[in-house]
């Protein structure tokens, strides 16, 4: 099983961000998820970027998907960038960022 | 006993003195004193009423739906009524996560400058010469200059610096919360701006059940409301084809599953989703100044330029707009926006009605659901039901309040 994004679908709500924090630490937060929201606020351009253990770094922009693993431009807090973060486990089979994402920007697939 | 969803400290920080202190934030006994609303106004009463007070709801930051809202309180207007101003997109929830439940700001900085709070930190940054560029302009710097594009600011604009009571404080760029002037607070207090970011962790007193219950209660909302419109969902002046035509996407604020906010471009093709241009067009919320705009005459790409310029100048549009002629042009409403003694001149017109505030009918309610750190729009739609709210909340604090 794997994530897909569809980096259009997303508003940029952020639970999925707090979702994946909430599964791992059982607390709120958005710096230890290994999914986070990439915001260009003024432009409003804005997407995901994933941490995955078999294809590195997950790039969801509005222009499309891509694998990388650098996450050169991924953006992402400044504190605590992608790769620093562990990588999504799928919850043990069930992924809470699908389950809390409101518009099904985040599927399984696999 | 752990304090859930909450992080038991107020941040004080006295501008005069350039001192930062702090008290614990007590344990709320019953849903008044839980209120956000209610704990700003004890915090004037306590640290007077010159002072400013950010703060953040029990619920915000957690699951329930639209979650986002925190709020400011300014001083008392000229007939002693509260002025609160909600604050939307991520800067609720993000104020939360700097470690701080409430903050209180009082005296006024000899130097011009801008907060800067993070990691339980209150620190002031002296940037006299940011007075003499425009709201956007001040949170591109705060961000270049701390190294952090996340981080969210609250930013004032030379109409708050020159103290009118008609400015209006922009949330990461964009305005539509402040229609009560908070601008002209902060101008007072030699602040440019307020920035936040937010690094810390709040506990929930079960985790996996607040979770479930909440995207549960989401998923039943959405079913309810339907296919989401962004403006348009919630106002009837966002149906205009010409202001369809330039919407670019809708963007929720945190938590939020049916947003309000749509982002039209003015500087080019609305279907355009790479990242060309910087500064492509404007968020919309701000509904009243979107019926003012029409109203004046304006199309929906001239009304986005006037919001847009208003935003940067830190002026409240529907002043502006209520200023300028009927069939103004947006060129001669900029000149206006540019004038601030003319504009200074125009404040004899009506009070802007607005933008959140108006959600509800009865205000105790809009209050009520503001103080709880939930959107107001989004919890009018869907129906806000205090006791059900209630019981889900105490599920998610812990603790029974009364």
């Amino acid at each position: 099983m794997k994530l897909t994004i569809d980096p259009l679908k997303c508003i940029c709500c952020g639970l999925c961000e707090s979702a994946c924090s909430i599964n791992r630490d059982s607390v709120l937060t958005p710096m230890t998820s290994s999914i986070i929201l990439h915001i260009d606020d003024k432009a409003n351009y804005f997407g995901l970027v994933l941490k995955t253990k078999a294809g590195g770094v997950v790039l969801a922009k509005p222009e499309g998907v891509t694998a990388a693993q650098q996450a050169s431009g991924s953006g992402g807090p400044g504190a605590k960038p992608i790769l620093l973060r562990e990588a999504c486990d799928l919850c043990g089979g069930k992924p809470k960022c699908v389950e809390a994402c409101p518009v099904h920007c985040i599927c399984t697939e696999g | 006993m752990s304090l859930y969803l909450r992080n038991g400290k107020v941040g004080i920080y006295d501008l005069t003195k350039d001192d930062s202190t702090e008290q614990p934030l007590e344990e709320a006994v019953s849903w008044e004193s839980a209120s956000s609303d209610m704990i700003a106004r004890r915090l004037a009463d306590e640290y007077g009423q010159d002072t400013l007070v950010l703060a953040t709801g029990l619920l915000t930051y957690s699951f329930v739906p639209a979650a986002a809202a925190g709020l400011i309180r300014g001083r008392l207007d000229a007939d002693g009524r509260e002025r609160i101003a909600p604050l939307l997109g991520f800067a609720g929830t993000e104020l939360k996560l700097t470690g701080f439940d409430f903050v209180v700001l009082k005296g006024k900085a000899e130097t011009p400058g801008y907060l800067w709070i993070r990691d339980g930190i209150i620190e002031f940054v002296r940037a006299p010469d940011m007075l003499k560029i425009d709201s956007w302009k001040r949170i591109d710097r705060i961000r270049a200059d701390q190294g952090d594009n996340e981080i969210h600011v609250i930013a004032n604009g030379p109409w708050g610096d020159k103290g009118l009571a008609r400015s209006q404080l922009v949330v990461d760029y964009w305005g539509g919360e402040d229609k009560v002037g908070m601008g002209a607070d902060l101008g007072r207090m030699g602040l440019a701006a307020i920035a936040f970011r937010g690094m810390g962790e709040l506990d929930v007193a079960e985790p996996e059940g607040h979770f479930e219950d909440a995207i549960l209660l989401m998923r039943e909302h959405i079913e309810r409301l339907g296919k989401n419109y962004g403006l348009a969902s919630y106002a009837k002046v966002a149906e205009r084809e010409d202001f369809r035509k330039i919407v670019h996407r809708h963007v929720a604020c945190y938590g939020c599953p049916f947003p309000c906010r749509s982002f039209a471009k003015v500087e080019e093709d609305p279907k355009e989703f790479r990242l060309l241009s910087k500064e492509p067009g404007y968020l919309h919320f701000d509904i009243p100044a979107l019926e003012r705009a029409f109203d004046t005459g304006l199309d929906a790409r001239s009304a986005t330029k006037v919001l847009m310029n208003c935003a940067k100048a830190g002026a409240e549009p529907c002043t502006v707009l209520s200023a300028a002629a009927t069939a103004a042009t947006s060129e001669s409403i900029d000149a206006l926006i540019s004038d601030i003694p003319r504009a200074i001149n125009s404040t004899n017109i009506d009070n802007p009605p607005g933008n959140f505030e108006r959600s509800f009918e009865d205000q105790k309610e809009y209050r009520r659901c503001l103080g709880l750190g939930l959107c107001p729009r989004y919890w009018s739609k869907v129906g806000f039901d205090t006791a059900a709210i209630g019981s889900f909340a105490e599920a998610t604090v812990g603790r029974t309040l009364q």
